[in-house]
């Protein structure tokens, strides 16, 4: 009697299985695991919790530090997929194309698809490469850049660490790229994989030269190293940027910055137009998908410089001529009731948007899609509401939120140079670096400590 | 070079800059059907290969879908003779080429319309008569009808058709299946070099024992049997002198001394193909092979 019950019961579970869709059926797999860590996760913090809690707090600048290489190597992935679209689609404007349109709102998932695409392709690796550099190269390309952001400042408070060598930081983090190109190069056992790499390296070591010479100058006005403290002292208005101080020191910067991101007009290192990929030659799926993942963290990564040395950083570019504060203490103390009134305000604002749109479109529109349209909308303004008050409340949101804008600017810049600008040749661009940009920055270099000593600042 | 350096740079900026702003040249074609009349179908084209080749062909789909008609369809048979309305592809030798040309206005070329020239009536009835309107022996009647008129005139054989009542498509794929048959007054080419070393190997003499058996002077027209007489404009090289071609083959032996005897062979036919044997006796004509 009761195997026979537990039969039905096995009948009858595997008959649901059947009517299930794969999809449906990986949910219902996924529920157990789900419940149980959930378990697991409460009592472990109701158990070792406190001591957990303890153990952090006491080794604070360790977490501080682990914390912010996560944040930094989590914020890479939406940046390169962010510029990509942004690439794809600017460039697109600018030659009276339209650009991605098919996937995503606008085609804003092309890129993500393309992340995709890469990752589904095959995983090759030549005869002969030499393994373990084939495999480590665009990982240290890609980590030597990304791991510069560690000190770029995004807000007050909000930096990986604030290293009183942070500059230095950067540069050295910057010039291990070619590290990554040159394995890259040697290990593909190519003769035009180790000609494009040595090529690449020939041509990034050139540029870094002009480009730290350019930031000698603001070390000498600021006399520190710590980008953090350089953007203290541009704070003020925009008149108060280094930009007008250091025009000369900017523009060399600037012109170097492109040649280490490898961007147009100096692209020469993957000219994808005229040799075949350079030390890229022989990489394919992911490990390819990398080198272009780095480039794209390094256009962000080097107009998020430009900003912090030149544009201020997260300062806002005018003082605030009416002081507004929102005490942000009132507001955290408030808590939970925020969501709550949150809620109940896109709940009423959709329900009386809804009544507006059937009052004022009539029948053509449903029920439910007033009362969808009206909850975006709604939702829409919230969120707008919300970022607004954040936007006032806290500092730390509107340095984000003034730097970002800054930064995509000059990632805008990056991109209208590439659609107009084409590639120069590699002995003029090696000309340019040693016979115009290295003269110039050490001649601004002479002229702001001729400056600093005469008019002792 | 520019007097500011970079200028050149700022200029191309300011213009992608102004790209941005401007409208997008795409058309959505999918979705944003292009701005055309309603009843625009496009623009009718005969398209050619890389090589030249007209790529219709001729299926007469375009001519059965056109809803208004424009299309048409027609052209020559494979032998080029006649005007064709509709049919099946292979029957064509000029593809849509001239009903392009129709169309746009312009003269056709259409030759094949002359074969269709009425003719003298009286010859084909006496043999008509002669065999008692039967068309069974087709290829025997078609022999006399061909010996009678020197050809085959098309209205010769409509006329076979309707007073027989054999099909013209058989009289024709007859007409046209054995060689020594011709529905055209066969013509040959006799050309004569007039170069130095011909001339004193007396190609003169050759020219004007021709004109006197055929009776037409050379760059006239042509004779009573479709004979062309002509000078050639140059010595082919290597080739022997006098140099004499009927129809593109060099004479061999033909000289000063035996140009009469050779220019009265040309008269009776003894060296042409076709005509004189087959018309004179039918039977012998019979099949691909030629006697």
């Amino acid at each position: 009697m009761r195997a026979r019950a537990a039969t039905l019961v096995r009948s009858s579970w595997i008959q649901l299985l059947d009517r299930l869709s794969i999809t449906e059926r990986l949910v219902l797999l996924l529920i157990p695991p789900a419940i149980g860590g959930a378990v697991v996760t409460i009592l472990a913090a109701a158990l070792v919790g406190p001591a957990f809690v303890d153990f952090l707090a006491a080794n604070l600048p360790l977490v501080r530090f682990f914390v912010a290489v996560v944040a930094i190597l989590l914020l890479t992935v939406p940046t390169a997929f962010v510029i990509i679209y942004m690439e794809l689609k600017v460039i697109a404007r600018m030659n009276l194309r339209v650009g991605p349109n098919r996937i995503g709102p606008w085609g804003s998932g092309m890129s993500v698809v393309h992340g995709l695409k890469v990752l589904l392709k095959e995983d090759f690796a030549p005869t002969g490469a030499d393994l373990p550099v084939f495999t480590l190269a665009p990982v240290v390309t890609f980590l030597a850049s990304a791991m510069t952001l560690l000190v770029i400042p995004f807000a007050p408070g909000l930096f990986g660490q604030d290293l009183n060598i942070g500059l230095l930081f950067f540069f050295a983090m910057g010039g291990l790229t070619v590290l990554g190109l040159l394995m890259a190069g040697w290990a593909s056992f190519n003769k035009y994989s180790l000609l494009g790499g040595l090529r690449s390296a020939a041509q990034m070591v050139s540029y870094e030269i002009p480009l730290t010479l350019s930031a000698v100058g603001i070390i000498l006005l600021t006399g520190t190293m710590s980008l953090n403290q350089t953007v203290l002292a541009q704070s003020g208005s925009a008149l108060d940027w280094f930009v007008f101080k250091q025009p000369l020191a900017f523009l060399i910067f600037f012109i170097a910055a492109t040649a280490e991101a490898n961007r147009t007009p100096f692209d020469m290192t993957e000219a994808d137009s005229e040799i075949v990929a350079g030390f890229a030659t022989e990489y394919s799926g992911m490990r390819f998908g990398f080198f272009f993942f780095a480039e794209y963290v390094n256009v962000f990564i080097v107009s998020a410089l430009t900003v912090t040395l030149f544009f201020g950083g997260w300062t806002a570019p005018f003082d605030w001529p009416w002081p507004v504060s929102l005490d942000p203490i009132d507001a955290w103390a408030a808590g939970p009731a925020w969501i709550a009134l949150g809620l109940g305000a896109a709940i009423l604002g959709a329900d009386v948007l809804a009544v507006v749109i059937r009052l004022f479109g009539g029948r053509a529109w449903s029920i439910p899609a007033a009362f969808g349209l009206g909850f975006l909308v709604s939702g829409a303004a919230l969120t707008a509401l919300l970022l607004g008050a954040c936007f006032i409340a806290f500092d730390w949101f509107a340095g984000i939120v003034w730097f970002m804008a800054k930064a995509y600017a000059f990632v805008f810049v990056f991109v209208w140079l590439r659609a107009t600008l084409p590639r120069v040749r590699i002995d003029q661009l090696m000309g340019f670096a040693w016979k115009w940009l290295l003269p110039a920055a050490l001649l601004n270099l002479f002229i702001t400590a001729a400056a600093v000593i005469l008019l002792d600042r | 070079m520019n007097i500011i350096p970079g200028l050149g740079i700022a200029r191309g900026m300011a213009l992608t800059l102004r790209r941005f702003f401007a409208p997008r040249a795409t058309i959505q074609v999918p979705e944003a059907a292009p701005d055309v009349a309603v009843r625009f179908r496009g623009r009718l084209q005969l398209l050619v290969d890389e090589l030249g080749n007209l790529k219709c062909e001729t299926c007469f789909q375009c001519a059965q879908a056109c809803p208004v008609e424009c299309i048409d369809m027609g052209g020559h048979d494979t032998r080029n003779r006649f005007w064709v309305h509709w049919g099946a592809a292979e029957t064509y030798t000029e593809r849509r080429q001239e009903s392009a040309l129709r169309r746009s206005g312009r003269p056709v070329p259409d030759a094949a319309r002359r074969s269709f020239a009425p003719v003298e009536m009286a010859p084909l009835e006496e043999v008509l008569a002669r065999r008692d309107y039967d068309p069974e022996p087709m290829l025997t009647l078609l022999e006399d009808i061909q010996a009678a008129y020197g050809y085959l005139p098309a209205a010769a054989l409509l006329h076979v058709s309707h007073t027989t009542g054999a099909p013209f498509a058989l009289l024709y794929g007859t007409a046209t299946y054995y060689d020594h048959l011709s529905l055209e007054p066969r013509t040959r080419t006799i050309g004569i070099c007039y170069c130095a070393a011909c001339l004193l190997a007396g190609s003169a003499r050759i020219e004007a024992a021709a004109e006197a058996v055929l009776g037409i002077p050379a760059g006239g027209g042509a004779g009573r049997g479709g004979e062309i007489l002509e000078r050639l404009p140059t010595h082919v090289p290597g080739a022997a002198s006098p140099l004499v071609l009927v129809d593109g083959a060099a004479q061999a032996g033909v000289n000063a001394r035996n140009a009469a005897t050779w220019a009265q062979g040309l008269a009776g036919g003894g060296s042409a193909p076709g005509k004189g044997s087959a018309a004179g006796k039918g039977a012998a004509g019979r099949g691909k092979g030629r006697s």
